[in-house]
């Protein structure tokens, strides 16, 4: 019996767009935040991207490939890094180019395009995989949808794509009903197997690692091995265990700074674990086959994600700001594809991407929750009336 | 002559339609001969004067000992009122109140030359120090007037809402000039209905122990004499004007479908859902249009959340609060403004859309509509027949233009020269 650790790291940065004001219609002004983009880009390059990539690539160096991580990276993200920092694609190409990385498809404008229209949903995976293809020489086989967002009709969806086998959810309580995120399932289809997240463990670094005021604060690196350890005494039928750590790759240095010590705690975590005989790393795509047993089959009716603490898609489509601005976006696209204007599509796909919803996210907004300290906008209520005002600008171009 | 004005608001220090209002009839009464000395609730100790048209613009800024102040170093501290609506009145019912008020203050008499009994005065000092924000800015207000009142010779006061009322109340007892109180809004207007117990009483105390009361509307007139019993031969209506003060209004075009427009404070006082109702309703006829809602105010978000979740995407569009330049703007691209105020003294908006060309739906319920005749005058509440106006300008083009050309046309007729005169006139009847 393996206990097999699979890490995932989302990497994904949006295209914000601009203060728009009413007045700013019919002008011209880009609709997109030029200064603030690059300016976050650069933070989060410094804190972030580099000093993680340095990290995961000595261990996957010296453990000689026994470590390994997996990432997926949005198109936005990847058209960002060659405009603001070559030298973080770079850094990104030079560490899959260690072999430790398994890199995920997604959808390539990190979008909600599988609630809204399946149709776009399957072009934007295409264009995703093409990126892949052509940036990285790799065809990727395991597939993971924005925020971890997953629901029976998806994996139906996917059959589209033949060599996807494998698709990263989220552990949410009420799918799996008091079983364990540690087994794989198959899809309701048998199309696909599903691997969990294990939000405890996932959160225990990527939430509460530096928070006080959780019990368990300081996390030290014997307290986690042993939390992992004691996931196998459960276990009495000598299956594999595949625990899922799927997290923000801003974790490391944005949400948990390297003050905090999170950093060297990764250092020599990776190397704790690597030293217990019946722990392994995994990539995504090997979990099909190391499975020792028969996988039970996971329904999920109605979508679930990995964000806030509802698990669902309400961090998007809580409030009718939302649905009205989210809905207009994708009737635009369809409008732009039917009367063939390719000049304005890409840039109506940018404004697809989840981000922008998120911001208009009333529920947590009061309580300077996550959604106000991620957002660039003093309100939703701005955040909604900047984009509305970019639709109708792109509504009066699409009538010429 | 010379007139004490007491203003809450006056350019560039601009909440509402009160500033504008003062700033058209100082400019109209100055160039008739009066001279306007006027305070405003600034920091500094100053006051200002207009002595002729042309300086209405700029108004001398004058110390305290009436020497013109020299070039201010930094610009003038303005202390701002923010009004809310008050959860709930302390008393039951407007009947309840009236005859509280009448108890402890008596009914004014109806004398000729009605003098201001000292115990009205005892019971304002004693509203003024109900510690409230509004009212304790209404206390600063009142003391700065008196101090500065001391070292000015004036013929008459003249009044400007109740924030200043309790200062005119008592410089008319101070200094025996008479008083005209101008009532631009009432409580009643601000909180659909009884609003602040202390600011009704005001406005009972500024209204009553006037000399004359000028009301910017029948509508208006109405209410002061309904609710405050303020006897008849002591109101007169005088209507609000305009002052164009861009020449050239030419129509922008920024969309390819009409734009009708709301301009005000998104507050209930303004109507501002039932702007979005009768969006509603036409959206559900046709998409050819866009809707605006241009203003800020503290219905923003349940306006917001409301219209978005009909689903129109941006055929309903919001602005957020619209700065001076930006009105204009607004006004020169909006084919149809509404204004379906459930209750509005005068709305000086209305002569704005106006110069700006654009077609006007008014409620009957507001002061404009007694004397606009080129605008759809309708019930507020009647949304359907909104409805049917609004589709048919859309729908007839050269309907539209000649409704907006008709308004452009009306509002050069209301000329603030006009109103001044009827002021003056106002002003001579106590003076002789």
């Amino acid at each position: 019996m393996k206990v097999y650790i699979i890490f995932y790291f989302q990497v994904h940065q949006p295209f914000r767009i601009a203060p728009y004001s009413f007045f700013d219609i019919g002008t011209g002004k880009s609709y997109f935040d030029e200064d603030l983009n690059r300016a976050v880009f650069n933070k989060v390059s410094d804190r972030c991207y580099i000093p993680a990539n340095n990290l995961f690539k000595e261990l996957i160096l010296e453990s000689e490939g026994r470590f390994k991580i997996s990432f997926s990276l949005t198109g936005t993200f990847i058209e960002q890094a060659k405009l603001y920092r070559p030298d973080v694609y770079q850094s990104f190409v030079d560490l899959w180019q260690t072999g430790g990385v398994e890199l995920l498809s997604e959808t390539y404008y990190h979008s909600l395009a599988s609630i809204f229209d399946l149709e776009e949903f399957v072009e934007q995976v295409d264009e995703h995989i093409k990126l892949m293809k052509r940036e990285f020489g790799h065809e990727a086989t395991v597939f993971r949808n924005t925020e971890l967002i997953y629901f029976d009709k998806l994996s139906d969806v996917l059959i589209n794509f033949p060599n996807l086998q494998t698709i990263l959810i989220e552990g949410a309580d009420r799918i799996l009903m008091g079983e364990s995120p540690l087994y794989p399932r198959w899809s309701a289809n048998h199309a696909h197997l599903l691997l969990l997240k294990h939000y405890k463990l996932s959160d225990d670094i990527a939430f509460r690692f530096s928070d006080r005021s959780w019990p368990e604060w300081p996390l030290t690196i014997p307290k986690y091995v042993r939390w992992v350890k004691d996931l196998t005494l459960a276990e009495g039928q000598g299956r594999n265990l595949y625990l899922g750590l799927f997290m923000d790759y801003e974790t490391f240095g944005e949400h948990q700074w390297a003050e905090s010590g999170i950093f060297e705690f990764m250092r020599h975590l990776i190397r704790a674990l690597l030293k217990e005989p019946m722990i392994d790393f995994l990539f995504p795509s090997e979990a099909l086959k190391t499975l020792n047993f028969t996988p039970k089959t996971l329904s999920v009716p109605t979508p679930t994600s990995w964000a806030d603490t509802e698990r669902d898609l309400s961090a998007w489509l809580s409030n009718p700001l939302q649905w009205n601005a989210m809905k207009s976006i994708f009737d635009l696209l369809r409008l732009a594809k039917e009367k063939g204007r390719w000049d304005l599509v890409p840039t109506i796909r940018k404004l697809t991407t989840s981000d922008h919803f998120y911001y208009m996210c009333i529920k947590y907004f009061q309580d300077g929750d996550v959604h106000k300290y991620f957002s660039p906008y003093p309100s939703p209520e701005v955040a909604y009336k900047y984009f509305l005002n970019i639709i109708a600008d792109l509504e009066e171009q699409l009538e010429d | 002559m010379r007139i004490l004005m007491l203003t809450w608001e006056y350019p560039p220090f601009i909440v509402g339609g009160l500033g504008m209002a003062c700033y058209g009839l100082f400019r109209g009464l100055s160039s008739l001969g009066v001279t306007v000395d006027f305070i405003l609730p600034v920091k500094e100790d100053v006051y200002f004067e207009i002595k002729s048209s042309d300086e209405a613009d700029h108004p001398r800024i004058k110390s305290e000992n009436g020497e013109e102040a020299k070039e201010q170093k930094k610009p003038l501290e303005f202390f701002k009122v923010m009004y809310e609506i008050p959860e709930e009145g302390a008393y039951a019912s407007l009947k309840a109140f009236i005859v509280e008020v009448s108890k402890s203050l008596g009914v004014p008499s109806r004398e000729p030359k009605l003098q201001v009994p000292d115990e009205v005065i005892s019971r304002l000092k004693y509203l003024l120090l109900q510690g409230n924000h509004m009212i304790s800015k209404v206390s600063l207000y009142t003391e700065k007037v008196l101090r500065i009142a001391q070292r000015l010779s004036f013929d008459l006061i003249h009044a400007h809402d109740w924030l200043t009322y309790p200062a005119g109340l008592m410089l008319k007892k101070y200094f025996n000039k008479p008083l005209v109180s101008h009532i631009h809004a009432t409580e009643f207007d601000r909180a659909l209905g009884f609003g602040h117990p202390i600011i009704h009483e005001i406005e009972y105390l500024g209204l009553n122990y006037a000399d004359r009361v000028i009301a910017v509307s029948r509508y208006t007139a109405n209410i002061i004499k309904e609710h405050y019993f303020v006897p008849e031969e002591k109101v007169r209506v005088v209507y609000n004007a305009y002052y164009a003060e861009t020449k050239s209004s030419q129509k922008i075009k920024k969309f390819k479908e009409p734009v009708v427009l709301f301009l005000g404070r998104l507050t209930p006082q303004k109507g501002p859902t039932i702007f979005l109702e009768l969006a509603k309703k036409v959206l559900e006829r046709t998409k050819k249009v866009r809707f605006l809602v241009a203003g800020a105010g503290e219905m923003e978000r349940e306006l917001m959340l409301w219209a978005s979740s009909l689903g129109y995407g941006a055929h309903i569009m919001f602005t957020g609060f619209l700065k001076r330049a930006e009105v204009e703007r607004a006004l020169s691209l909006a084919d149809i403004v509404i204004m379906p105020s459930p209750s509005e003294p005068f709305g000086i908006v209305a002569l704005e859309a106006m110069h700006f060309g654009c077609a006007l739906i008014l409620s009957k319920q507001s002061g404009a509509s007694e004397i606009v005749k080129s605008a759809y005058v309708v019930d507020y509440w009647d949304v359907d027949k909104m409805v049917d106006i609004v589709l048919e300008l859309i729908n007839k083009p050269e309907l539209l233009k000649a409704k907006q050309e008709e308004a452009r046309r009306e509002v050069q007729t209301f000329r603030w020269e006009d109103r001044a005169r009827e002021v003056l006139e106002v002003y001579r009847e106590l003076l002789s």
